[in-house]
Protein backbone atom coordinates (compact mmCIF):
# COMPACT_ATOMS: atom_id res chain seq x y z
CA UNK A 1 0.00 0.00 0.00
CA UNK A 2 1.71 3.17 -1.20
CA UNK A 3 0.62 6.32 0.63
CA UNK A 4 1.27 9.88 -0.58
CA UNK A 5 1.84 12.50 2.14
CA UNK A 6 1.51 16.15 1.09
CA UNK A 7 2.54 18.71 3.70
CA UNK A 8 4.86 21.73 3.55
CA UNK A 9 6.20 21.01 7.05
CA UNK A 10 9.04 18.51 6.94
CA UNK A 11 8.51 17.91 10.67
CA UNK A 12 4.88 17.01 10.12
CA UNK A 13 5.74 14.70 7.22
CA UNK A 14 8.22 12.89 9.48
CA UNK A 15 5.64 12.56 12.25
CA UNK A 16 3.07 11.12 9.83
CA UNK A 17 5.63 8.77 8.25
CA UNK A 18 6.68 7.63 11.71
CA UNK A 19 3.09 6.95 12.74
CA UNK A 20 2.40 5.09 9.50
CA UNK A 21 5.46 2.86 9.95
CA UNK A 22 4.31 1.98 13.47
CA UNK A 23 0.99 0.75 12.11
CA UNK A 24 2.56 -1.16 9.26
CA UNK A 25 2.60 1.25 6.32
CA UNK A 26 6.16 1.81 5.17
CA UNK A 27 5.71 2.50 1.46
CA UNK A 28 5.42 6.28 1.48
CA UNK A 29 6.05 9.09 -1.00
CA UNK A 30 6.15 12.78 -0.07
CA UNK A 31 5.32 16.15 -1.58
CA UNK A 32 5.84 19.58 0.02
CA UNK A 33 2.82 21.19 -1.67
CA UNK A 34 -0.08 20.35 -3.97
CA UNK A 35 1.89 20.64 -7.21
CA UNK A 36 4.59 18.29 -5.91
CA UNK A 37 1.82 15.97 -4.76
CA UNK A 38 0.34 15.87 -8.27
CA UNK A 39 3.79 15.06 -9.69
CA UNK A 40 4.17 12.14 -7.27
CA UNK A 41 0.67 10.96 -8.04
CA UNK A 42 1.42 11.00 -11.76
CA UNK A 43 4.30 8.58 -11.16
CA UNK A 44 1.69 5.97 -10.26
CA UNK A 45 1.11 3.36 -7.59
CA UNK A 46 -0.36 5.66 -4.93
CA UNK A 47 -3.37 4.07 -3.24
CA UNK A 48 -4.13 6.65 -0.57
CA UNK A 49 -3.43 10.36 0.05
CA UNK A 50 -2.88 12.24 3.32
CA UNK A 51 -2.77 15.99 2.71
CA UNK A 52 -2.41 19.23 4.61
CA UNK A 53 -4.51 22.27 3.67
CA UNK A 54 -2.34 25.36 4.10
CA UNK A 55 0.61 25.11 1.73
CA UNK A 56 2.40 27.35 -0.80
CA UNK A 57 2.25 26.85 -4.59
CA UNK A 58 -0.98 24.83 -4.46
CA UNK A 59 -2.98 24.45 -1.27
CA UNK A 60 -4.64 21.26 -0.11
CA UNK A 61 -8.12 22.23 -1.22
CA UNK A 62 -7.05 22.90 -4.81
CA UNK A 63 -4.94 19.75 -4.74
CA UNK A 64 -7.93 17.64 -3.65
CA UNK A 65 -10.17 19.20 -6.29
CA UNK A 66 -7.55 18.49 -8.98
CA UNK A 67 -7.06 14.91 -7.81
CA UNK A 68 -10.81 14.31 -7.75
CA UNK A 69 -11.00 15.51 -11.37
CA UNK A 70 -8.60 12.71 -12.29
CA UNK A 71 -9.43 10.04 -9.74
CA UNK A 72 -12.84 9.96 -8.06
CA UNK A 73 -12.15 6.94 -5.89
CA UNK A 74 -8.71 7.26 -4.26
CA UNK A 75 -9.11 7.69 -0.48
CA UNK A 76 -8.05 11.17 0.71
CA UNK A 77 -7.53 12.14 4.35
CA UNK A 78 -7.03 15.82 5.16
CA UNK A 79 -4.84 16.57 8.19
CA UNK A 80 -4.83 20.28 9.00
CA UNK A 81 -5.01 23.00 11.65
CA UNK A 82 -8.23 24.32 10.09
CA UNK A 83 -10.82 23.40 12.68
CA UNK A 84 -13.91 25.46 11.82
CA UNK A 85 -17.05 23.64 10.74
CA UNK A 86 -17.21 25.59 7.46
CA UNK A 87 -13.62 24.53 6.66
CA UNK A 88 -14.40 20.86 7.30
CA UNK A 89 -17.53 21.05 5.15
CA UNK A 90 -15.60 22.83 2.37
CA UNK A 91 -12.97 20.07 2.39
CA UNK A 92 -15.62 17.35 2.30
CA UNK A 93 -17.35 19.10 -0.60
CA UNK A 94 -14.00 19.26 -2.42
CA UNK A 95 -13.75 15.50 -2.11
CA UNK A 96 -11.85 14.47 1.02
CA UNK A 97 -13.12 11.27 2.61
CA UNK A 98 -12.22 12.14 6.18
CA UNK A 99 -10.69 14.89 8.24
CA UNK A 100 -8.20 15.12 11.12
CA UNK A 101 -7.43 18.33 13.03
CA UNK A 102 -3.82 18.88 14.14
CA UNK A 103 -2.46 18.14 16.64
CA UNK A 104 -3.58 14.51 16.53
CA UNK A 105 -2.68 11.28 18.28
CA UNK A 106 -1.32 8.25 16.38
CA UNK A 107 -4.45 6.36 17.41
CA UNK A 108 -6.62 8.88 15.55
CA UNK A 109 -4.52 8.66 12.39
CA UNK A 110 -4.64 4.88 12.57
CA UNK A 111 -8.42 4.89 13.11
CA UNK A 112 -9.00 7.20 10.13
CA UNK A 113 -6.69 5.30 7.79
CA UNK A 114 -8.20 1.96 8.68
CA UNK A 115 -11.73 3.30 8.24
CA UNK A 116 -10.81 4.65 4.80
CA UNK A 117 -9.19 1.41 3.73
CA UNK A 118 -11.76 -0.74 5.58
CA UNK B 1 18.83 29.28 16.77
CA UNK B 2 22.62 29.22 16.62
CA UNK B 3 25.03 31.88 17.87
CA UNK B 4 25.53 33.53 14.46
CA UNK B 5 21.77 34.05 14.12
CA UNK B 6 21.53 35.44 17.66
CA UNK B 7 24.43 37.77 16.85
CA UNK B 8 22.69 38.92 13.67
CA UNK B 9 19.51 39.71 15.61
CA UNK B 10 21.42 41.48 18.38
CA UNK B 11 23.26 43.63 15.81
CA UNK B 12 20.12 45.64 15.22
CA UNK B 13 19.14 45.99 18.87
CA UNK B 14 19.77 49.30 20.68
CA UNK B 15 23.28 49.15 22.07
CA UNK B 16 22.37 50.69 25.40
CA UNK B 17 24.77 48.49 27.28
CA UNK B 18 27.68 49.77 25.19
CA UNK B 19 27.02 53.29 26.40
CA UNK B 20 27.76 52.41 30.02
CA UNK B 21 30.89 54.16 31.20
CA UNK B 22 33.88 52.02 31.97
CA UNK B 23 34.70 51.87 35.67
CA UNK B 24 31.46 53.54 36.77
CA UNK B 25 29.43 51.63 39.33
CA UNK B 26 26.80 49.57 37.62
CA UNK B 27 23.39 51.21 37.99
CA UNK B 28 20.46 49.15 39.17
CA UNK B 29 18.93 47.51 36.11
CA UNK B 30 15.89 49.41 34.90
CA UNK B 31 12.95 47.49 33.54
CA UNK B 32 13.63 46.89 29.85
CA UNK B 33 11.39 48.90 27.55
CA UNK B 34 10.08 46.90 24.60
CA UNK B 35 12.07 47.59 21.45
CA UNK B 36 10.03 49.42 18.83
CA UNK B 37 8.88 47.12 16.06
CA UNK B 38 9.04 48.77 12.67
CA UNK B 39 8.35 47.05 9.40
CA UNK B 40 10.72 48.83 7.03
CA UNK B 41 10.46 48.71 3.24
CA UNK B 42 12.48 45.51 3.13
CA UNK B 43 9.99 43.70 5.32
CA UNK B 44 12.62 43.28 8.05
CA UNK B 45 10.17 42.11 10.72
CA UNK B 46 8.58 39.67 8.28
CA UNK B 47 12.00 38.28 7.38
CA UNK B 48 12.81 37.78 11.05
CA UNK B 49 9.57 35.90 11.65
CA UNK B 50 10.26 33.77 8.58
CA UNK B 51 13.72 33.09 9.97
CA UNK B 52 12.22 32.04 13.30
CA UNK B 53 9.91 29.53 11.61
CA UNK B 54 12.76 28.17 9.47
CA UNK B 55 15.08 27.83 12.46
CA UNK B 56 12.48 26.15 14.68
CA UNK B 57 11.65 23.68 11.89
CA UNK B 58 15.34 22.89 11.40
CA UNK B 59 15.96 22.52 15.15
CA UNK B 60 12.83 20.40 15.60
CA UNK B 61 14.13 18.09 12.89
CA UNK B 62 17.42 17.83 14.80
CA UNK B 63 15.47 16.72 17.88
CA UNK B 64 13.62 14.23 15.68
CA UNK B 65 16.99 12.95 14.41
CA UNK B 66 18.14 12.35 17.97
CA UNK B 67 14.87 10.61 18.84
CA UNK B 68 15.36 8.40 15.77
CA UNK B 69 18.85 7.53 17.03
CA UNK B 70 17.49 6.67 20.50
CA UNK B 71 14.74 4.60 18.90
CA UNK B 72 17.33 2.71 16.84
CA UNK B 73 19.51 2.08 19.90
CA UNK B 74 16.54 0.76 21.88
CA UNK B 75 15.64 -1.49 18.96
CA UNK B 76 19.20 -2.83 18.85
CA UNK B 77 19.18 -3.38 22.61
CA UNK B 78 15.88 -5.27 22.37
CA UNK B 79 17.33 -7.50 19.62
CA UNK B 80 20.40 -8.26 21.76
CA UNK B 81 18.26 -9.08 24.79
CA UNK B 82 16.03 -11.34 22.68
CA UNK B 83 19.16 -13.23 21.67
CA UNK B 84 20.16 -13.47 25.33
CA UNK B 85 16.83 -15.11 26.22
CA UNK B 86 17.77 -18.12 24.08
CA UNK B 87 21.27 -18.46 25.56
CA UNK B 88 21.78 -21.74 27.54
CA UNK B 89 23.10 -19.88 30.56
CA UNK B 90 19.97 -17.70 30.72
CA UNK B 91 17.42 -20.46 31.14
CA UNK B 92 17.03 -20.03 34.88
CA UNK B 93 13.52 -18.75 35.68
CA UNK B 94 14.81 -15.80 37.70
CA UNK B 95 17.18 -14.76 34.90
CA UNK B 96 14.40 -15.09 32.32
CA UNK B 97 12.14 -12.92 34.47
CA UNK B 98 14.85 -10.29 34.84
CA UNK B 99 15.48 -10.27 31.08
CA UNK B 100 11.76 -9.90 30.40
CA UNK B 101 11.61 -6.96 32.80
CA UNK B 102 14.50 -5.31 30.94
CA UNK B 103 12.61 -5.93 27.66
CA UNK B 104 9.46 -4.33 29.10
CA UNK B 105 11.46 -1.31 30.27
CA UNK B 106 12.94 -1.01 26.77
CA UNK B 107 9.45 -1.02 25.27
CA UNK B 108 8.43 1.75 27.69
CA UNK B 109 11.39 3.83 26.50
CA UNK B 110 10.42 3.19 22.87
CA UNK B 111 6.83 4.28 23.56
CA UNK B 112 8.05 7.48 25.24
CA UNK B 113 10.32 8.21 22.26
CA UNK B 114 7.33 7.86 19.90
CA UNK B 115 5.26 10.05 22.20
CA UNK B 116 7.97 12.75 22.14
CA UNK B 117 8.06 12.56 18.32
CA UNK B 118 4.29 13.03 18.14
CA UNK B 119 4.52 16.06 20.42
CA UNK B 120 6.78 17.75 17.86
CA UNK B 121 3.55 18.70 16.05
CA UNK B 122 3.74 21.85 18.17
CA UNK B 123 6.31 23.18 15.67
CA UNK B 124 3.85 23.06 12.77
CA UNK B 125 1.08 24.63 14.87
CA UNK B 126 3.40 27.44 16.02
CA UNK B 127 4.67 27.96 12.47
CA UNK B 128 1.11 28.41 11.20
CA UNK B 129 0.32 30.88 13.98
CA UNK B 130 3.40 32.89 12.97
CA UNK B 131 2.33 32.63 9.31
CA UNK B 132 -0.92 34.28 10.30
CA UNK B 133 0.94 37.11 12.05
CA UNK B 134 3.19 37.51 9.00
CA UNK B 135 0.10 37.65 6.78
CA UNK B 136 -1.34 40.54 8.81
CA UNK B 137 2.02 42.35 8.90
CA UNK B 138 2.28 42.06 5.12
CA UNK B 139 -1.21 43.49 4.71
CA UNK B 140 -0.29 46.47 6.91
CA UNK B 141 3.04 46.87 5.09
CA UNK B 142 1.43 46.81 1.64
CA UNK B 143 -1.30 49.21 2.77
CA UNK B 144 1.33 51.71 3.90
CA UNK B 145 3.25 51.29 0.64
CA UNK B 146 0.03 51.95 -1.31
CA UNK B 147 -0.79 54.96 0.87
CA UNK B 148 2.62 56.58 0.53
CA UNK B 149 3.21 55.45 -3.02
CA UNK B 150 6.73 54.40 -2.16
CA UNK B 151 8.73 51.40 -1.11
CA UNK B 152 8.44 47.80 -2.17
CA UNK B 153 5.42 45.59 -2.12
CA UNK B 154 5.65 42.23 -0.38
CA UNK B 155 6.68 39.52 -2.75
CA UNK B 156 6.99 35.79 -2.84
CA UNK B 157 4.79 32.75 -2.81
CA UNK B 158 3.58 31.88 0.66
CA UNK B 159 1.45 29.18 2.16
CA UNK B 160 -2.25 29.86 2.34
CA UNK B 161 -3.11 30.65 5.93
CA UNK B 162 -5.65 29.16 8.22
CA UNK B 163 -8.58 31.43 9.01
CA UNK B 164 -9.18 29.55 12.21
CA UNK B 165 -5.77 28.97 13.74
CA UNK B 166 -6.85 30.74 16.94
CA UNK B 167 -9.38 27.99 17.56
CA UNK B 168 -7.03 25.15 16.70
CA UNK B 169 -6.41 22.87 19.65
CA UNK B 170 -3.06 22.66 21.38
CA UNK B 171 -3.62 19.25 22.93
CA UNK B 172 -3.61 16.23 20.60
CA UNK B 173 -7.12 15.28 19.50
CA UNK B 174 -8.69 18.29 21.24
CA UNK B 175 -10.81 18.88 18.12
CA UNK B 176 -11.36 15.24 17.15
CA UNK B 177 -14.93 15.00 18.45
CA UNK B 178 -15.88 18.23 16.70
CA UNK B 179 -14.35 17.18 13.36
CA UNK B 180 -15.85 13.70 13.54
CA UNK B 181 -19.34 15.06 14.20
CA UNK B 182 -19.11 17.47 11.24
CA UNK B 183 -17.90 14.66 8.96
CA UNK B 184 -20.67 12.34 10.14
CA UNK B 185 -23.33 15.02 9.70
CA UNK B 186 -22.05 15.85 6.19
CA UNK B 187 -22.02 12.21 5.13
CA UNK B 188 -25.46 11.63 6.56
CA UNK B 189 -26.83 14.62 4.64
CA UNK B 190 -25.08 13.48 1.48
CA UNK B 191 -26.39 9.96 1.96
CA UNK B 192 -22.87 8.59 1.64
CA UNK B 193 -22.90 6.38 4.73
Amino acid sequence: MKILIVDDSSTMRRIIINTLSRIGYTDVVEGEHGKAGLDKLAQGGVEMIITDWNMPEMDGLEFVQTVRGQNPSIPILMVTTNAAKEDIVQALQAGVNNYVVKPFTPETLKEKIESLLG
Amino acid sequence: MDQSEIDALMKNAPAAAAKAKKGAPAPAPAPAAPAPVVADDKGHVISELDAVTAVTERETNKVMDQLDVISGLVGRQQALITGLLAHPSAQDAAVQQAINEVMAAGKDIQDKVYEAMDLMQFQDITRQKLERIVHHLRQIHDYIVDLLGTGLKSEGERASISRTIATTGTTPDEKKGHADSVVEEFKRLQGKD
